[in-house]
């Protein structure tokens, strides 16, 4: 019999903000967080480093002894941050029995790449002395769910996924699985990414980096913006979080995966994939297409990516997409990769208790292709039951998350 | 899985793996029983084990793939030999039916290291683009998919306790019915950077002679190498004709926050396994993860104490890390192989080099042995806490 999986933590780490109140309130009004990047140095890219950036209380600075050089172990630092807001959200008992029931996931697309990078700049001065002895137990992704599972005395099982810009919603859904077939009572997952030079560069030389600033579903989107961010939820069986007296803040009702294996970069131009994690989504869920009042769109700012989600949209919905709102925070907060789809299933959550939708900033020139209801420029009020929270990555990677406002 | 009572079971039907034994199964399985090992000194490397003149062309017409690094081109092989032992031709199971899970999370980093030099010494606009979404850490599961069609689930996982996780994610999601059929595949090449780095680590055998749960051991030997399963549901296998290797009967996963805590936690895992694998005949065989690791194989060796309590100095145990090395991502899947074999003919492979086993009570295997196998447990353990188990069972069991 499977269980029912609430969602009773919730966390973010964003330049819009790292807590609840703030980070809702900025992304309804529409706040874009893009602006030249100050953190983060490429050789040769300076006009094109524009981004968001996270400013992290001091207490969440990695400490020492995880990492001496705080720059290269980032996407942990931003992993840990979101998550112990997730952790202290959900009031997560401190009993160790069931902590020992708790599982720990990651999803991220770069992961541990700036130990790569770090390790490429003292290999470039040093030669092969550069490598020492901590560089592999760095640079194994495994090591961002391993934090998070030590720093919170966790000890269910720990998994890092990465299915590129999917691997937050990934984690998601693996998690919901865990909880829900009773393999842990409840899971802290989290979504972290942060700028790399080979992702900055690479989207450069396959011209899928925009110009100027990202901006979804509008007729001049030329590419993606980065971000960099994190966002984390705790699950947990329903029956668990009442038992406790924990807050529920909506349910995690199913989940649909699917690849294109179509292109090692691009979407499949029909938007099938999408299409296809949509549906299995809503069948795993047992909702109907009728039943959905916001999809958090992928979003991205590409040309091709939009279009393929405006056709998937109506693929599913059929005429009735026009009538339901679909956003993409990536117009404020960037492109954060693996973190992307965690910060937008807190969204999501947030939605569902707010009875708001947030909106897609910078959209002010419709694309006649892309003529769907993309809530732009500010947020607005809205009766909001069930919610798809939608993404993709490089290699095909399609997932969809269901969440409903709380039984 | 036996998830869920109704679930129908998962069954392995197709088992392909890239070796430093070789890559046709009936040899390698054969070496294993004989404990025969594949470690030598190699340049740059130190000991390990290298599968020899790989050449991923041999097996795959894949646009595409000589782009692909060594552990990629090595993960597609194998799972091409894993469909063919499946019986499954090209198109055989429909793209939107087919799914793949990989573990194979240090796939990339050769690639990344190629093309971010080329950025660092070059310049930005140097880079050969078509490396970077390569040097992803999603471009073996990206690969994978894209090379055989998979257009269901792509689920990929990172570390070195993975490959279980992979297998027990695979039977989960088709026997959620999300897919008729599912690849599982782990890869781990070498690289001199990742020798250099393990060595630097204190990982390795200073004399390059792994000995798993020996008390003279000194450290692991890496060691290359892809296993693929094919997975599919019982009944729909059945239908087709293929009887099937075994059950996926049951996966347990945990962590250890501290390393004292290991043990408990491995024994956690098998215990989460062998409680979803349901009430049935005793485990004839483990195949442990040991590779010569101080700590770890301590670990595991309290860990199996703990979890097959009465029954443990009567059961049987393995660990074909002495033969192979440690491939890391690969290793749980590439264990699965003498559990698979044992399944079917009872043989038991020996624990190459075991002379004096450091934590007493465990039936260590120091000669090869025959015995009746009906359940099989594969367990892994990690150096940075992970652990994982997966029971095996023979199809008769039903």
């Amino acid at each position: 019999m499977r269980r029912r999986v609430a969602v009773t933590g919730r966390g973010v780490a964003t330049a819009a903000g790292t807590e609840l109140d703030p980070f809702w309130a900025s992304l309804m009004a529409g706040k874009s967080h893009l602006g030249p990047l100050r953190s983060f140095a490429c050789k040769g890219m300076e006009e094109y480093l524009t981004g968001s950036e996270v400013e992290l209380p001091a207490e969440d600075a990695l400490p020492a002894d995880i990492d001496p050089n705080r720059a290269r172990s980032r996407c942990a630092e931003l992993a840990l941050a979101a998550a112990r807001r997730a952790v202290r959200d959900a009031a997560l008992p401190a009993d160790p029995a069931v902590r020992a029931r708790t599982a720990a996931l990651v999803g991220s697309t770069m992961a541990e790449e700036r130990q790569v990078t770090d390790l490429t700049d003292r290999l470039v001065a040093q030669a092969p002395d550069a490598v020492d002895p901590s560089f592999l137990s760095r640079a194994d992704n495994h090591r961002l769910a391993a934090l998070l599972a030590r720093e919170h005395g966790l000890g269910g099982p720990s998994l890092v996924s990465t299915t590129a810009c999917s691997s937050g919603n990934a984690a998601l859904a693996m998690a919901f699985d865990l909880v829900a077939e009773a393999q842990a009572d409840l899971a802290v997952v989290a979504g972290a990414d942060t700028f790399t030079r080979a992702v900055y560069t690479g989207f450069l030389r396959l011209g899928a980096l925009s110009k100027s600033f990202c901006r979804p579903f509008d007729k001049r989107r030329d590419g993606v913006t980065f971000g960099e961010g994190a966002g984390a939820l705790v699950l947990e069986a329903l029956d668990h979080a009442r038992a406790r007296g924990a807050p529920v803040h909506a349910e995690v009702a199913g989940y649909g995966v699917s690849n294109d294996a179509y292109h090692i970069t691009a979407p499949e131009p029909s938007g099938d994939g999408f299409a296809r994690a949509m549906r299995q989504a809503l069948a795993s869920s047992g909702v109907s297409p009728g039943e959905v009042d916001y999809v958090s769109a992928h979003g991205t700012g590409t040309p091709y990516n939009d279009l393929c989600e405006t056709k998937a949209m109506k693929a599913v919905f059929g005429a009735a997409a026009v009538g339901i709102p679909i956003s993409s925070l990536k117009s404020m907060l960037g492109h954060t990769n693996g973190a992307a789809s965690a910060i937008e299933a807190v969204a999501c959550v947030l939605a569902l208790q707010r009875q708001a939708v947030p909106p897609t900033a910078n959209l002010t020139e419709p694309d006649p292709e892309c003529d769907l209801d993309y809530v732009p420029g500010v947020g607005r009020p809205r009766k909001v039951e069930t919610c798809l929270n939608l993404s993709a990555g490089f290699g095909g990677f399609n997932v969809c998350l269901v969440l409903r406002r709380a039984p | 899985m036996t998830a869920a009572p109704s679930a129908p079971a998962v069954a392995v039907t197709g088992l392909g793996v890239i070796s430093p034994l070789g890559d046709r199964l009936d040899p390698v399985l054969e070496a294993l029983r004989a404990g025969r090992g594949a470690l030598s000194p190699l340049p740059g490397l130190g000991a390990a084990a290298a599968v020899p003149d790989f050449d991923a062309s041999r097996y795959a017409t894949i646009r595409g793939l000589r782009l692909y690094g060594r552990p990629i081109r090595m993960a597609i092989s194998a799972v091409q030999l894993a469909l063919t032992d499946a019986g499954l031709a090209p198109g055989a199971i429909p793209a939107e039916e087919l799914g793949t899970v990989t573990a194979c999370s240090l796939g990339h980093l050769e690639t990344l290291l190629e093309y971010d030099r080329s950025v660092a010494t070059q310049g930005p606009m140097r880079g050969n683009p078509a490396l970077m979404p390569l040097g992803l850490p999603s471009s073996p599961g990206a690969a994978v998919a894209l090379s055989f069609g998979a257009k269901a689930f792509s689920m990929a996982l990172a570390g070195a306790g993975a490959g279980l996780d992979a297998l027990g994610l695979g039977a989960r999601m088709l026997s959620a019915g999300r897919a008729r059929a599912c690849l599982v595949v782990a890869s781990f090449g070498l690289s001199p950077e990742l020798s250099l780095a393990a060595q630097r680590a204190g990982w390795l055998a200073p004399d390059g002679r792994p000995l798993p749960f020996d008390r003279r051991r000194q450290g692991a030997a890496l060691g290359e190498g892809a296993v693929a399963l094919v997975l599919e549901r019982l009944p729909d296998a059945r239908a087709r004709g293929n009887a099937g290797r075994a059950l996926v009967a049951g996966m347990g996963g945990s962590f250890a926050p501290h390393p004292s805590d290991r043990a408990a936690a491995l024994a956690r895992a098998c215990q989460g396994a062998l409680s979803q694998a349901g009430p049935g005949p005793a485990v004839g065989l483990v195949s442990a993860g040991a590779a010569g690791v101080v700590e770890l194989d301590r670990a595991e060796a309290l860990g199996l104490l703990a979890a097959l309590g009465a029954a443990a100095p009567g059961t049987p145990v393995t660990a074909v890390k002495a033969c192979l090395g440690e491939p890391l991502d690969a290793g749980g899947l590439l264990q699965c192989l003498p559990a698979l074999d044992a399944l079917r003919s009872g043989q038991l492979p020996p624990i190459a080099g075991l002379l004096e086993p450091e934590v007493p009570g465990l039936g260590y295997l120091t000669a090869p042995a025959r015995g009746d196998v009906p359940r099989a447990l594969v367990t892994t353990t990690t150096l940075d806490g992970a652990c994982a188990a997966a029971v095996l069972a023979r199809i008769d069991e039903r």
